[in-house]
Order: structure tokens, then sequence, then C-alpha cells
């Protein structure tokens, strides 16, 4: 498995489950992701695994977190407008600590929106539609590799920590082939026995609830939570960061839209331009303090997104007004273009103040 | 150095396929590639296309506006990517189905009835392989060698009998541009 293969990163991500000891899969067909359901429908019951194709999103995530509550690894796949109606699984699958890995491969949005690929969950992700104080860890890859790399991760993380991870890929992503090798999962077995619900026979029962028994357990509940979050920040924060040393500028940017950002990074500095770029792994927990330390060097910042400004917000926010933040985006549809990008870098460089680039189409 | 290529024609004609050996070719030179498909709402008989880009660094961006090379096997496509070959690029088409008119003069063209080969051949459903074989003759990034072993990988043993068909159609196309 370690030969490279040209592969659809839909096909990669269901195939990495697989690898990832994926026991389950329960899910509900919507465009760009219905790849990975078609492709666990036939691979699952020949390895003797379980595959649902659900009644609905609702049905399909409850039937996810009723699995991940036995201890058993298992997954889910949507797509933006049927994610959002997850959102309510998703809070009580952190409140009852099951390890759950949703896969969000997004589409352009609000309500319905289109098929197209777009970047407009970054806030449904990370601040989650669900109630309630609750944390995601999001991962979010730029590549096919990535796709691969990152369900590995995923599903470990989702049970070092007991907490759901969700995968947030895009319709670009999703679609497009590219040579990816497998390789081993390289992550260990995490024992789950403390606490999975497994049947009493033979010892005390066990159960995990969603609510605590009294407002201050409750309290100590989410204050756990939280703790639980910090040592996630402290241990799992990633980042990528290229050319930032002596830049002036920092392109910021998450998902497939790194690798527009790191060549229009190469053209700005084969024009002379002191020019970086960063891209958050993990968009929760997000690397506040690295973008706060580049911000204090002076460095200004420019995310490169397709919505109206979602992680740009975060940046923001980690400069503490440090240095300026500007934005180029465009809500959905096609990617920004290296040469987008260069002009309207040229222009923040030219104009010295942090605004809006918005492209049209 | 990085290039990109769009296949284009009528759903059915194999274009995704013949975009998806292209790659696979690529891969096995050893290049950084791309293959994108659009994709939504689409209907049967309408048009599809796949982008290809090939890169000796990382590949930039998977989805461009223009391109190096546009493939194309209908009027339709024709017209439409016509317009989106950058200055000094090259437009292959399929002359059983696209007219010989060159609305541009600043890129490049070549014509081949690759519809007329594949059915000299015993069947229409190899104009994709013939395509492939034009293109290679048309751009020097592309050997014979490494799209006969793609075509190889592509079919995989399940497909196996219909391996000595596509070769001879690419060989064919290959020969076409005399």
């Amino acid at each position: 498995m370690t030969d490279k293969v040209l592969i659809k990163g839909n096909y990669a991500i269901a195939q990495a489950a697989i690898n990832a000891g994926c026991q389950c899969y329960f899910g509900y067909p919507i465009t760009p992701q219905t790849e990975i359901g078609e492709y666990l429908s036939a691979k699952m019951p020949e390895l003797g695994r379980g595959y649902v194709s659900a009644e609905s999103e609702i049905g399909a995530i409850n039937m996810v977190v009723g699995a991940a509550a036995t201890g058993a690894k298992v997954m889910t796949s949507s797509s933006s407008c049927a994610v959002a109606l997850m959102q309510e699984a998703l809070s009580y699958a952190c409140s009852d600590e099951v390890p759950v890995v949703l896969v969000n491969v997004m589409r352009a949005g609000p309500g319905l929106g289109y098929v197209y690929p777009a970047q407009g969950d970054y806030n449904q992700s990370v601040y989650g539609g669900g109630n309630g104080d609750y944390k995601i860890i999001v991962l979010a890859p730029a590549t096919v590799q990535e796709c691969i790399d990152f369900t590995y991760r995923a599903f470990y993380l989702a049970r070092k920590y007991r907490n759901p991870v969700i995968l947030l890929a895009d319709g670009l992503l999703g679609q497009m082939m590219e040579p990816a090798c497998f390789g081993e999962n390289p992550y260990p077995e995490v024992d789950v026995s403390s606490w999975a619900l497994t049947g009493a026979k033979g010892r005390d029962g066990k159960a995990i609830y969603s609510c605590a028994r009294d407002e201050k357990a409750h309290i100590q509940k989410i204050q756990d939570l939280f703790k639980k979050f910090e040592l996630i920040s402290k241990n799992e924060t990633s980042f990528e960061e290229f050319e930032t040393k002596d830049a002036d500028i920092v392109l910021t940017a998450f998902g497939s839209m790194t690798r527009n950002i790191k060549a229009a990074v190469r053209v700005l500095r084969e024009r002379g331009l002191k020019v970086g770029g960063f891209r958050p792994i993990t968009l929760s927990p997000f690397p506040h303090k690295r973008i706060y330390e580049l911000a204090s060097e002076g460095k200004d910042f420019a995310v490169v997104e397709m919505n109206m400004g979602q992680m740009f917000k975060d940046v923001k926010y980690s400069t503490e007004g440090k240095s300026s933040v500007s934005l180029i985006n465009r809500p959905c549809g096609e990617w920004l273009s290296v040469e987008e990008i260069v002009a309207s870098v040229e222009k923040i460089l030219e104009s010295k103040k942090e605004g809006i680039y918005a492209s049209s189409i | 150095m990085e290039k990109n290529f769009i296949f284009a024609g009528f759903g059915g004609q194999g274009v995704l396929l013949a975009g998806t050996i292209l790659a696979n070719a690529f891969m096995l030179q050893g290049k950084n590639v791309t293959w994108y498909p659009c994709y939504g709402a689409e209907m049967r008989g309408g048009t599809v296309n796949c982008e290809i880009v090939v890169s000796d660094t990382e590949v930039s961006s998977v989805h461009k506006q223009d391109t190096d090379f546009a493939l194309v096997l209908n009027q339709q496509s024709f017209d439409k990517f016509v317009q989106r070959v950058k200055s000094g690029g090259t437009i292959i088409a399929n002359a059983t189905l696209v007219a010989l008119t060159k609305p541009r003069d600043d890129i490049k063209y070549v014509f081949a009835k690759m519809g007329d080969i594949a059915n000299s051949l015993g069947s229409s459903k190899v104009t994709n392989m013939v395509s492939l074989g034009v293109l290679s003759e048309a751009c020097s990034i592309v050997s014979k060698e490494y799209l006969a072993k793609a075509v190889e990988l592509v079919l995989g043993e399940k497909k196996k009998q219909f391996l000595p068909l596509n070769l001879k159609a690419l060989e064919a196309g290959c020969g076409a541009l005399v």
C-alpha cells in the first residue's frame, strides 16, 4: 500500500476510513460527497462491517452517536445544508463525549445553496449550530493525500479525546483526483473499555448521560469539557507556514485554497515582494498563538477564502490589533485564481490599508 | 513548469475517461497532477468536461480560467473552449463532428477525424483513445508509451479484453497527424 494511486478525494476518504478500522457507516446521499457512501456501500458488507443508508441525515447522525457510545469506530459523511440538520446530535455527542467522525464535503449555501464547491461552513464547523457550550475538533485537508492522512487522524483524535471530529473538505477536493498513497494507519489503538457501553454481562452497569444530576455537577461537567479542549489545544493545534520569516504580509487560507496561496506566494516572491503564507490545519483548535506572534512582529495578514469572511474574523481576533488584516474572497463557485490573489495582494501592498478585496465572477 | 488541459465532449464520448488516462500517464511519469471534472446538475446528452493540471512542483490551482490545451470532441465544446485557450495554446478537435473553422488567429489548431478513425477500427467508442493519440503527437509533454501504460492501468484486470482495441486506437491517433 505504498504505491501511489490516482484517486478521487471522496474515495480516498472512504478507503482511509476502512483502513482506520471504521466499523459502521451511516449516511444519506448528497452531492458532492455521495461517492463516499457509494464506495462504502459496496466495501463495508464485503468486510463484514456495518453500512446503513439512513432515512435522513438526522437519522444517520443519531445512529452514529448511538454506535459510538458502544465504543465502535463510526463515521458519517454529508454536505453543508445536510450537515446543518445534524447540529443537534453534534451538541449531544460533545456532551456525551462519544467519538464521532463526521466528514463535511462543503457545497455552497445558505439554505439549499448549490452543488458548487465553497468554504461557507467554517463557522458551522468551528462554532457549531447546536446548543450550549461545546467544541469540536476540525481538520481541513488541502490535498487528496491529506484527505487520507487526516481521516486516519480524525478517527484517532475522536477516540483519544472522546470528542467529535469534523473533517472539513470541499466539493473541489471531493471530486478531484490526485496521486496519493494510503500507507498504513500510523496511529495506535485507543482503549475505550473504561466507558464504552458494551453490555453489563459479568460487570456493573455503566451509563452515558448528556445531562448532569444537579446544577453543581452540570457546571463541573462543562468546565471539564473545556479543560479537555484546552488540552486538545495544547497537544493538537497544527498549522503550516511558508516563507514567513521576512514577510511583510502573510496570505492565510484553509483547505484546498492553500494550494492557490502557495502558488501566489511563489509568484509574488518572484516579483521581489516579501510575501509569506500561513495555513491552519486544525481550524479548531485554531492556531491563535502563532498568528499573534507573527502579528506582533508587524506582519500584516490577507485571508483568502471562498466565503464572506468567516476565518477572517478568527485571524483578526488572533492579531489583537497588532497588525492589519485584509480579506480576499468570493462566496462560492470558481476558486479564486492565483492571478486574482496576486492582483489583490499587490493592491493591498500599494494602498497599505486593510480592506476587503472581494472578487466577483 | 505547469500546463493544463481541458477535455470536453458529449456525455458518453468518454472524455472523463480519456482525462483520467492522461492524468494516470503523468502520474506514472512521476509528475504532480490533478484531475477535476465539471459536476453538478448535468443532463444526459449534455456536454461534459474535465481539467487536468500537470506540474513539476506542487499543482497551484486545480481549476483554471484558461488552458494551454483544449481537446474537444464535439462542436459545442469547440465553440465554448476555443475562447478559453491561452494565446499561443493549442486546440485539438475531432473533425468528424467539428467544422474546420479558425475563430482566432493567436492559437494553434489541430484537426483530426477521430470519430472516422475509431469507426474504421470497428467502434466509435474508442474515439477518446484516438484523441489521446492525437494529443500525444500534438503536444510533446506526454509520450505514447506512458499513455499506453496508463490505458492498461485504468482498464485493469476486469476490462482486459478491451485492451488491444484501445491500444490500437491510441496508436492510430498517434499516426493521424502526418
